[in-house]
């Protein structure tokens, strides 16, 4: 294999090696590690970034809005016979000038317009991952604090804390029904609680020698895979709690772990910067991905399709990767946050009008505090949601079906993001400045909520 | 999704070759075994993803195929399963035991919805495709039925027996003849997939066909001589494979029997094939057809091996083996080269399947698998020294594709859940549930003989009313007993 280990410290000496910075040595700080650690790099400015993302669509900007505005363009109902079935060939060239004779498609937006709504407050330590249950009900964050808290989606309050870890937790992840959800911890146990009733199984699952780092549910419920850092991904038979398959993964410390969405194949990444592609029924590779600098891939998913993975490393990048084709091959690199040290989790979220003019973007927090959104095809930034967080944040989802974003950070709250529309002076003050506005935490819009206060 | 990745060698093979281990009941590794998890009859969901599974003790296990591990357990028979027939949706599932009980559960709860009677041992039920509250089912010694169970008192309507006859064989009919054919029992019966008809057979080889509706039977044709004793279809019910005991295996042809122009007068089946051992005179203990029907397998009596013939020529292309002991029943998966067969002395559900090596290429991306040594040539700019900078910006510039993350591709394979469909619950705490056996653990390697007769209380439930919940939770608080059976 073409990476070389230079270094056979165990696991556990290399975890506490955290003055180490440079990545490419050293795995990245436990996402619950037991301590809040320093922010990254507070003087974090706009003006700082690339610009390459943002400068060649300001033209675009201005054509979205002047159409928006415009009364011809507002109602717009897509015909039949322009409904044609999306394939990944086709260029948005061809996209934009569909069909000359009927009225144009709603042009693509190229800003979201996502606003604080919820802040969370409760836990005690860092919060290392949120997720929103598969039928919208419910928001659930895990914490370094050894806790996970329940929130009700749309009022924030606040419905479980479910107590049981011994240690801190660093994954979660919700059974397809909603009612069921799975704890990673580092007492090296996974856990499953009800959520009707807010208490744990009371067999967890027992198998993996060190701290679980990843977990996913099947998404018929009746299996689970776990990534560890003792570098194991297993398959689990969650009626019986018992290890079904060990995929003998990878040399370093697992960090993510995804299921597609027809249960047929399992996607696991590793510190030794391999992501390899499983197939369930028969526990055997079929792929393996390696970017050539081979930095750690901390965390990986699905596209909602399942046709690719999206896969976060510790080089400041974000990769999708089109796994299917020839050997596997990178199709896009997301840039423009900030992450060296933590493994972030991300998700995919939609945005645009109906199917055939929904497009997809990829939203990941940042070690600044920021939240970036990037249009899926173009890399664009849609946009930044910044002054919320603090610290770090490590873990954002996107709502099954409504237009929310929740993150979770080291700075011990949870905040909801929700899509707005903006009043359209705004956006021309958007448009002809930078595209820096719209972002800010504004405390007047934030609901008065007494489980959120701290 | 899989598809696409996996060697297209491995999926072009349609047929299993070897055996691939057994279906797991107990995860309790030191428990010693206890005669119980004795499997007699298996069935396959339509959708792949569970076996049923009736056991002699009565109780009826759900198995999921994925996890190789219990799914659900249904207590409410007293004897022996003798057939299981799932639903179209899988959501409920037919079960005739040897207590002379039909059950249909809802697996969503795993409860029973309809308990059926009758007044004599039942060859075989078998599910109406369209309705799950019909079922045809035939009887020891009596005549078929088929059963509505739609209001809470089930409705049986007989069907008939008798071959039908032509004007001129009526009249012929001798008085011993009409006697003949008054003592003729139906021993297996059959929908097919339209469920406008049924197919039955009968103690003297004649193959009926019967309306559904009308309770007529349309056509009769004799197969052999002998007893009739399974009939089984494909999806597309136009070939049917029939076990007798004169030890031939026959398939036929059937013409398209929802076709309104259809003569049944003028109808004249086939048979398409004979399979038979003429050396050893085997015997076939069960038959069943392949997914797409290219296949005809069965299990031989006496014997450790499962014949597996292609239609296509008629020939034997297989033997499976493996095994130990005599296989009973035997299911082929609905669509994946996957057999399961039940030992008839463990009670075991054996499985048979196609073997995957792992493909070395796969395991990383410049890893190639090569028949002979191939030389390697360098390329001219291969160790080339280029600035990190530079190409990092030239490998960005390239990502310049539309990806569609989103738009989903219609599958072929029935496979999938339609969102929307029953899937079944997955139940946590199966094991604690899975107290049947006689010895259980009451500590770290500690086991003791578990008082007779508890949780054993649905053996004296007279039916309806109990819901396998009930039943489940009477389970839970107190621990299962020996076999102890109604006189």
């Amino acid at each position: 294999m073409a990476h070389d280990r230079d270094r056979a410290t165990s696991p556990k000496r290399r975890r506490e090696d955290d003055d180490d910075d440079n990545h490419t040595g050293s795995p990245p700080r436990k996402r619950s590690a037991s301590h809040t650690p320093p922010n990254g790099s507070p003087g974090f400015r706009l003006a700082e970034r690339p610009r390459r993302y943002s400068r060649d669509h300001g033209e675009d900007d201005r054509e979205y809005y002047r159409d928006r505005m415009s009364p011809r363009s507002r109602s717009r109902s897509h015909t039949p016979s322009r409904s044609r079935s999306r394939s990944g060939s086709r260029t948005s060239s061809q996209r934009r000038s569909a069909s000359p004779q009927m009225t144009p498609p709603p042009p693509k937006p190229t800003q979201l317009h996502y606003k604080q709504s919820l802040i969370l407050r409760g836990h005690k330590k860092g919060v290392t991952s949120v997720k929103f249950s598969p039928d919208g009900r419910w928001i659930a964050s895990s914490s370094a604090d050894c806790t996970i808290k329940i929130w009700d989606a749309r009022t924030g309050a606040l419905e479980h804390t479910l107590e049981g870890h011994l240690a801190g937790i660093s994954t979660i992840s919700w059974s397809p029904d909603s009612k069921v959800l799975a704890s990673g911890s580092d007492d090296k146990s996974i856990r499953l609680w009800d959520i009707s009733t807010g208490m744990a199984h009371p067999t967890p699952l027992i198998g993996h020698h060190n701290y679980v780092y990843a977990i996913a549910f099947s998404p018929k419920g009746n299996m689970l895979v776990s990534g560890s850092f003792d570098e194991a991904v297993y398959l689990w038979d969650v009626r019986a709690a018992r290890v079904m398959r060990s995929l003998p993964a990878h040399s370093d410390p697992v960090g993510g772990v995804d299921f597609v969405r027809d249960g047929t194949l399992i996607t696991s990444c590793s510190h030794d910067g391999l992501i390899r592609v499983w197939d369930t029924s028969t526990g055997q590779c079929l792929r393996t991905l390696i970017h050539e600098d081979n930095a750690p891939v901390t965390s990986v998913i699905f596209s909602p399709n399942g046709k690719y993975v999206l896969a976060w490393t510790l080089d400041s990048s974000i990769r999708l990767w089109n796994y299917i084709e020839g050997k596997g091959k990178c199709v896009k690199t997301y840039q423009g946050h900030t992450n060296n040290k933590y493994s972030l989790a991300g998700a995919f979220g939609t945005y645009g009008a109906e199917p055939p003019y929904e497009y997809a973007f990829v939203v990941s927090g940042s070690e600044e505090g920021g939240i970036v959104l990037w249009d899926v095809s173009t890399k664009n930034v849609l946009q930044r949601l910044e002054g919320g967080h603090s610290e770090a944040v490590l873990s954002v989802d996107t709502h099954p079906t409504e237009k929310l974003i929740a993150s979770g950070s080291l700075d011990r709250t949870v905040r909801v993001w929700k899509e707005t529309v903006p009043p359209p002076e705004a956006v021309l003050e958007a448009v002809a400045g930078a595209s820096t506005s719209a972002n800010g935490y504004d405390p007047e819009t934030l609901p008065s909520n007494t489980f959120t206060e701290s | 999704m899989n598809l696409s990745l996996v060697d297209p060698f491995v999926l072009a093979q349609d047929c299993p070759e070897v055996i691939t281990g057994r279906l797991r009941e107990q995860h309790i590794a030191n428990a010693p075994r206890a005669g119980s998890g004795h499997s007699t009859s298996i069935r396959f969901s339509h959708r792949g993803d569970l076996l049923a599974s009736g056991r002699h003790d009565g109780i009826v296990v759900v198995f999921d195929i994925e996890t190789n591990g219990v799914a659900r357990k249904l207590r409410g028979h007293t004897r022996q399963i003798q057939s299981l027939s799932w639903s179209t949706n899988d959501r409920f599932l037919l079960s005739a035991g040897q207590d002379w009980k039909c059950v249909l559960w809802d697996l969503k709860d795993g409860s029973r919805v309809r308990t059926v009677r009758f007044e004599s041992a039942i060859f075989i039920a078998e599910l109406h495709p369209k309705d799950h509250m019909i079922f045809a089912a035939a009887l020891f010694e009596d005549q078929p039925v088929l059963v509505d169970m739609s209001a809470e008192v089930p409705v049986k309507h007989t069907l008939p027996t008798a071959p039908r006859r032509s004007q001129t064989e009526r009249e012929k009919a001798t008085e011993k003849q009409a006697a003949q054919d008054a003592k003729q029992t139906t021993t297996v019966t059959v929908f097919t997939p339209s469920a406008n008809h049924i197919l039955a057979g009968t103690n003297k080889g004649w193959l009926n066909i019967i309306d559904t509706r009308t309770h007529e039977v349309l056509y009769s044709y004799r197969v052999t001589n002998s007893l009739i004793v399974l009939i089984r279809m494909t999806q597309s019910g136009r070939d049917v494979v029939l076990n007798s005991s004169d030890r031939i295996i026959r398939t036929f042809l059937l013409p398209d029997l929802s076709n309104p122009n259809l003569d049944f007068d003028m109808l004249e089946l086939k048979v398409q094939h004979k399979f038979q051992d003429l050396v050893q005179r085997l015997s076939w203990n069960h038959v069943t057809f392949s997914s797409a029907g290219d296949y005809v397998a069965a299990t031989t009596y006496m014997n450790h091996h499962v014949y597996i013939w292609e239609r296509g020529q008629g020939s034997l292309v297989k033997i499976l083996e493996g095994t130990k002991e005599e296989l009973s029943v035997l299911e082929w998966h609905p669509f994946r080269p996957f057999v399961a067969a039940i030992g008839v002395d463990s009670g075991r559900v054996w499985l048979w399947s196609i073997l995957q090596p792992q493909r070395w290429s796969a395991l990383a991306p410049d890893f190639v698998e090569v028949e002979e040594n191939v030389e390697y040539i360098e390329k001219e700019d291969e160790f080339d020294i280029q600035p990190l900078e530079e190409l990092h910006k030239r490998r960005l510039d390239q990502e310049d594709e539309e990806v569609d993350v989103l738009t989903i591709d219609p599958v072929k394979t029935n496979a999938q859940h339609e969102p929307g469909e029953f899937r079944m619950p997955v139940l946590l705490d199966i094991e604690a549930s899975d107290s049947e056996d006689e010895i259980v653990a009451v500590g770290a390697g500690q086991f003791r003989r578990r008082s007779p007769g508890a949780g054993k209380e649905y053996m004296n439930d007279d039916e309806v009313g109990v819901s396998g919940d009930e039943v489940r939770r009477t389970n839970g608080s107190t621990t299962g007993g020996t076999k102890r059976r109604r006189a």
